[in-house]
């Protein structure tokens, strides 16, 4: 069976076809060029599993036709005055966004200054471009600046981990804002700015937390997304936190050919900047295998260099004593612990726990390394968190606000 | 004439489906060109190549189109090459997209040819596949989508034709897939595949040689084998002299010195992260050195600190030393281990240092 189907294949001319009802019905990737690409964008919205789960992504956003017109948000308060009244009236307001002293009430009230705009999956039938709804470019910049300074940077707020729930939701709806508006620009980069600091900052503090309050892959994914959306912006015009965000970067991303072949092409002024200098010194301490030189090098890391390479440490501990049970394997030889630690940048017992993990044979002061006695542990039986500074969540407190505020 | 912006009524008139549709694209496609619109020509190439692909499917038992496939799919990429090259230069349009499509689109027509189970070997479309490999080759590189070469190095693998496409073919294919496996660190692999394509490319065809040899180099390098002067100078290459001296003295400093040199070219190519992979053959190179000076087997490990220092190579000390002395040692490349105590490094007594070609 063959139908006229009316297309718009070429853009400046509706044509006749004719498609078989093969090419209609099919799903296979092949026929998508043979329909209008309007009809399949609808089929794309109901439902259909796709990777992406419906997320809202740039490239799904890009592929709308040329003639729609870009959403202009219109929105002027961080939270867009509809879905205010609407959790408010169904009890859905987040502890963080209501009155103080009537969060016990049977309804609290919203606290206008503190409401952010949720984040919300796109569906079918739900329209996220209604002006109303958006926010502008500017407004978004200012909720960010509200969810990472006032919010994340506080310390009145415990736990950090609902803390970090609540920020992490609400700028990813920020964000969403941007795509369907196809924000670019400076405000974007700031916003971007602000959400991989506060993703890698995050990344650090809830390392080693259940997977129920963090999920390091999920902040992976949002971490990458902001990153390479941010790179690719730096592309256009000159930006003042540029190296810093490159440098980041590169750690986050240590070991990917990828991230330092995009370095490496970077121009002059950029690669030459003392922050891009020391995360490549880093990364070719880590080609090159030496893990005594990458941890010596990581101690002139700031805080936040050390939250964006710090989950590539503990591999490179481990890599030091593979090496090391293999170059110093002999039965009769012995190796300070001490020493040992300290190239381990360790404490003594801690130093020792790691060896026992992986088969390093520790005896009191000494360690005897030996090829065959080296076991590569199953993971997560030593903790990356137990390399970490020590600290309470008081003591966090205090660096947080620095530290996420950095380049405020 | 043929130049028109809006033939399709004429071809209509001229021709059966889908031939219409497809010349009716062809003329405007020109007709872009002409006018320096490449964005507008990618456009209408697609839909050549979409047709085309229509009346390709409907031909059983025939591969008489085959050079028109090769015609059109080329063209495809070359258009989206130069769209989004033009697009970047207005600032418009994200590296890659329009390459990505592109080779949607050619996976379509390999799917078409790698599926052709019926017909003869002389009338099959499986003669189509290399080709289309390479073109999709050549996108994936240039996106860095390499883990998309996978399946189609695979489907060639398991061909019975691999071995009787066309040399050329083969010489583009092997050049490729030797990148990728210097890519994945493969290097034994790599050196087969590169070696393959340097020997069976013409030899009038300077610039695609030069090419292979670009990527050649560094893997025999790290093998363990130094190209002669003479080649460089016959390729133009003689960026790599300096640091293939360097390599076989063992001489740090001039590696670094060489690299930083010609840092451009050798990060346009793709290839400075595999040279600086260099080094730890020339740590070994070095360490070989000594211990050839000092004639003992059981080596201060000052010695190397000094050698080291004696490089220019700042900023190391003894347990830096130690460090890379495991690694050579964890790799094979010495044979013997360190007593941190005596501070010695005690190599085997026979062949401490096994040739590089043996290892790795």
């Amino acid at each position: 069976m063959t139908y006229n189907c009316l297309t718009t294949g070429d853009q400046s001319e509706l044509s006749l076809r004719q498609v078989t009802s093969e090419e209609l019905l099919s799903t296979r990737p092949m026929n998508k060029t043979a329909m209008s690409s309007a009809w399949h964008q609808s089929r794309r919205g109901r439902g259909h599993r796709h990777k992406e789960q419906g997320r809202v992504t740039r490239e799904r956003v890009e592929e709308q036709r040329a003639e729609d017109s870009v959403p202009h948000g219109t929105c002027m308060t961080m939270c867009p005055a509809y879905e205010l009244r609407q959790r408010e009236a169904q009890n859905r307001l987040h502890r963080f966004e209501m009155v103080a002293d009537t969060e016990r009430d049977r309804l609290p009230r919203a606290d206008v200054s503190r409401a952010v705009k949720e984040y919300s999956r796109p569906a079918a039938g739900k329209d996220s471009t209604r002006a109303s709804d958006l926010r502008p470019p500017s407004v978004l910049l200012k909720t960010a600046c509200h969810l990472v300074d006032d919010i994340a940077a506080s310390s009145t707020f415990q736990p950090w981990a609902e803390v970090y729930s609540f920020v992490f939701d609400r700028l990813r709806s920020v964000r969403q804002d941007m795509i369907i508006q196809r924000v670019s620009g400076p405000d974007c980069v700031a916003v971007l700015e602000k959400s991989v600091r506060f993703l890698l900052y995050a990344s650090y503090r809830l390392c080693g937390q259940q997977l129920q309050y963090f999920d390091p892959r999920i902040n992976d994914t949002h971490l990458q997304e902001c990153l390479s959306w941010l790179l690719e912006s730096y592309r256009d015009g000159k930006h003042q936190h540029q190296e810093e965000f490159q440098a980041l970067s590169l750690l986050y991303n240590l070991g990917s050919t990828e991230a330092i072949q995009h370095v490496l092409e970077l121009p002059e002024r950029i690669r030459s900047s003392p922050a891009v200098r020391l995360a490549l010194a880093v990364s070719r301490a880590h080609m090159e295998r030496n893990p005594v030189r990458l941890l010596r090098l990581a101690q002139r890391l700031d805080f936040i260099q050390v939250c964006a390479v710090h989950r590539h440490l503990l591999p490179c501990r481990t890599d030091l004593l593979l090496l090391y049970s293999h170059g110093h394997s002999s039965r009769n030889c012995r190796y300070p612990l001490q020493r040992l630690a300290r190239l381990l940048f360790l404490k003594d017992t801690l130093a020792a726990e790691l060896c026992q993990v992986y088969g390093v044979n520790v005896t009191g002061e000494w360690v005897n390394f030996s090829k065959s006695s080296f076991t590569d542990a199953v993971s997560g039986e030593l903790q990356c968190r137990s390399m970490h500074e020590p600290l309470d969540d008081e003591q966090w407190n205090c660096s947080a606000g620095s530290v996420i505020h950095g380049c405020a | 004439m043929l130049q028109l912006s809006s033939p399709e009524e004429k071809c209509q008139q001229l021709l059966e489906p889908p031939y219409d549709e497809m010349v009716a694209a062809h003329l405007r496609c020109t007709f872009a060109v002409s006018n320096h619109d490449f964005v507008e020509a990618y456009k209408c190439q697609t839909v050549v190549v979409q047709s085309f692909l229509k009346a390709f499917q409907a031909h059983k038992e025939e591969n008489w189109a085959l050079p028109i496939m090769f015609a059109a799919t080329l063209d495809l990429r070359i258009f989206a090459n130069n769209a989004e090259q033009q697009l970047q230069s207005k600032g418009k349009g994200k590296v890659g997209d329009m390459l990505e499509k592109a080779a949607e689109q050619l996976m379509s027509c390999f799917r078409v040819c790698a599926s052709d189970n019926r017909a003869g070997i002389d009338d099959s479309k499986k003669w189509g596949m290399l080709f289309l490999i390479n073109q999709l080759f050549k996108i994936y590189f240039k996106i860095n989508k390499l883990h998309l070469c996978k399946p189609l190095i695979r489907a060639i693998d398991s061909s019975n034709l691999k071995d009787d496409y066309s040399t050329a073919q083969r010489v583009t294919y092997k050049y490729y897939v030797g990148r990728k496996a210097m890519f994945d660190s493969d290097f034994k692999q790599a050196e087969e595949y590169l070696a393959f394509s340097f020997t069976h490319c013409h030899r009038s065809c300077q610039r695609n040689k030069r090419l292979i040899l670009i990527y050649l180099l560094p893997v025999k390098m790290l093998l363990g084998h130094m190209p002669t002067h003479q080649l460089l100078k016959k390729y133009d290459l003689m960026q790599f002299a300096d640091v293939t001296k360097a390599v076989s003295e063992g001489n740090l400093l001039l590696l670094n010195e060489a690299l930083v040199k010609h840092e451009t070219f050798f990060i346009r190519c793709g290839i400075f992260l595999i040279l600086e992979k260099l080094k730890i053959i020339t740590y070994r190179n070095l360490f070989k050195k000594v211990y050839h000076l000092l004639k003992t087997h059981q080596l201060p490990l000052d010695a190397f600190l000094v050698a080291l220092k004696m490089m220019k190579v700042e900023d190391v000390d003894i347990d830096e030393v130690q460090c890379i002395l495991a690694n050579l040692i964890y790799m094979g490349h010495i044979k013997g281990y360190i007593s941190h105590q005596h501070q010695k490094l005690v190599v085997s007594k026979q062949n401490p240092f096994p040739p590089l070609s043996s290892v790795s």
